[in-house]
């Protein structure tokens, strides 16, 4: 177990919250019980990993299929080395692009940087893939659609039987 | 499903980061909406009842505590697609994964405590199944992750 990083009152909190909050007047409360933690410093606790930038994000995740991004792609891009950090950028600028990460080759596998593209269709997602192509001056590409999801779901960390 | 009126579309919208840490976290979003605590709590209630919302919570960087995490694609026949993707999902610490339409047709995330357990889930993945060409991807720069989209 990552040892060090969070106090034994953080990992409760990270426990608590990497689920859905309940719907209620005073969430935090129930969860603070649950925990065997008061409300207050549970509360305390979650601003500070706010705070300290361990969340990313705080709040709603919504099914894009009902509140209509209808198509996902993967692109991935072969981009020269020297020209990553310039082509990355330009991605990330783009509103329909919702992640993008450089990772190294592989074997028979060029690409080096990846973009998440949400948009209506996959017509849309092609025309904004076009789109990043030449905002970005990068040619080499494969639109990777899916076709199947097999599992979506958030990292259970921490989990109970796991303590230490 | 019904359509998202004006107010489901502000919550949506006001709910997606930043949710408030205090004791009425539903009170704060509905004193900033002009709403009333009640109907807050009602629609939240009935946009994850419609699947709209999959969830209220944290989403965290792994590295910051202290896990690492990467992408991983495979070469599946497709008669044994099925079979491979539930050997991988087996595994906690896979989050997504998915069929794509290439020759690397599995493509999923892997998150847990060091690389070494995910070279070792990957290698118990190969002997299991016996797809050998598995490509492991970690991110050596991130220029973005949102999952904030406006409705």
């Amino acid at each position: 177990m990552a040892k060090g990083v969070l106090t034994e009152l953080e990992k409760k909190v990270v426990q608590a919250v990497q689920g859905d909050i309940p719907v209620c007047g005073r969430p935090y409360l129930e969860l603070a019980r649950e925990a065997g933690v008061g409300e207050e410093e549970f509360i305390r606790a979650l601003e500070g990993l706010v705070e300290r930038g361990v969340m990313r994000r705080f709040g709603a995740t919504l099914r894009h299929q009902k509140s209509g991004y209808t198509a996902n792609a993967m692109v991935a891009w072969k981009v020269p080395e020297e020209r990553v950090e310039e082509a990355g950028r330009a991605f990330a600028e783009h509103g329909s692009v919702s992640h993008c990460y450089r990772r190294d080759p592989a074997r028979d596998w060029p690409y080096n940087v990846y973009t998440m593209v949400h948009a209506g269709s996959a017509a849309d997602c092609e025309a904004i893939a076009k789109e990043l192509s030449a905002r970005a001056g990068a040619r080499d590409y494969e639109i990777l659609f899916s076709k199947r999801e097999f599992k979506k779901t958030s990292m259970a960390y921490f989990p109970a039987d796991d303590e230490g | 499903m019904p359509p998202l009126d004006g107010t489901d579309r502000a919550i949506l919208n006001r709910i997606q980061s930043d949710f408030p840490r205090d004791q009425r976290p539903y009170g704060v979003i509905a004193r900033e909406l002009g709403l009333q605590e009640d109907e807050v709590l009602q629609r939240i209630s009935r946009l994850k009842a419609e699947g709209v919302i999959r969830r209220v919570g944290g989403n965290f960087y792994p590295e910051k505590l202290g896990f690492v995490s990467t992408l991983c694609a495979a070469r599946v026949p497709d008669q044994e697609v099925e079979a491979f993707a539930r050997a991988v999902n087996r595994h906690a610490g896979v989050t997504h994964n998915y069929e794509r339409d290439n020759a690397y047709n599995v493509w999923f995330t892997f998150i847990a405590e060091s690389r070494e357990e995910i070279a070792a889930a990957l290698e118990s993945i190969r002997r299991e199944t016996g797809i050998g060409e598995i490509l492991n991807l970690p991110a050596t720069r991130v220029f973005k992750i949102r999952a904030r989209f406006s409705v």
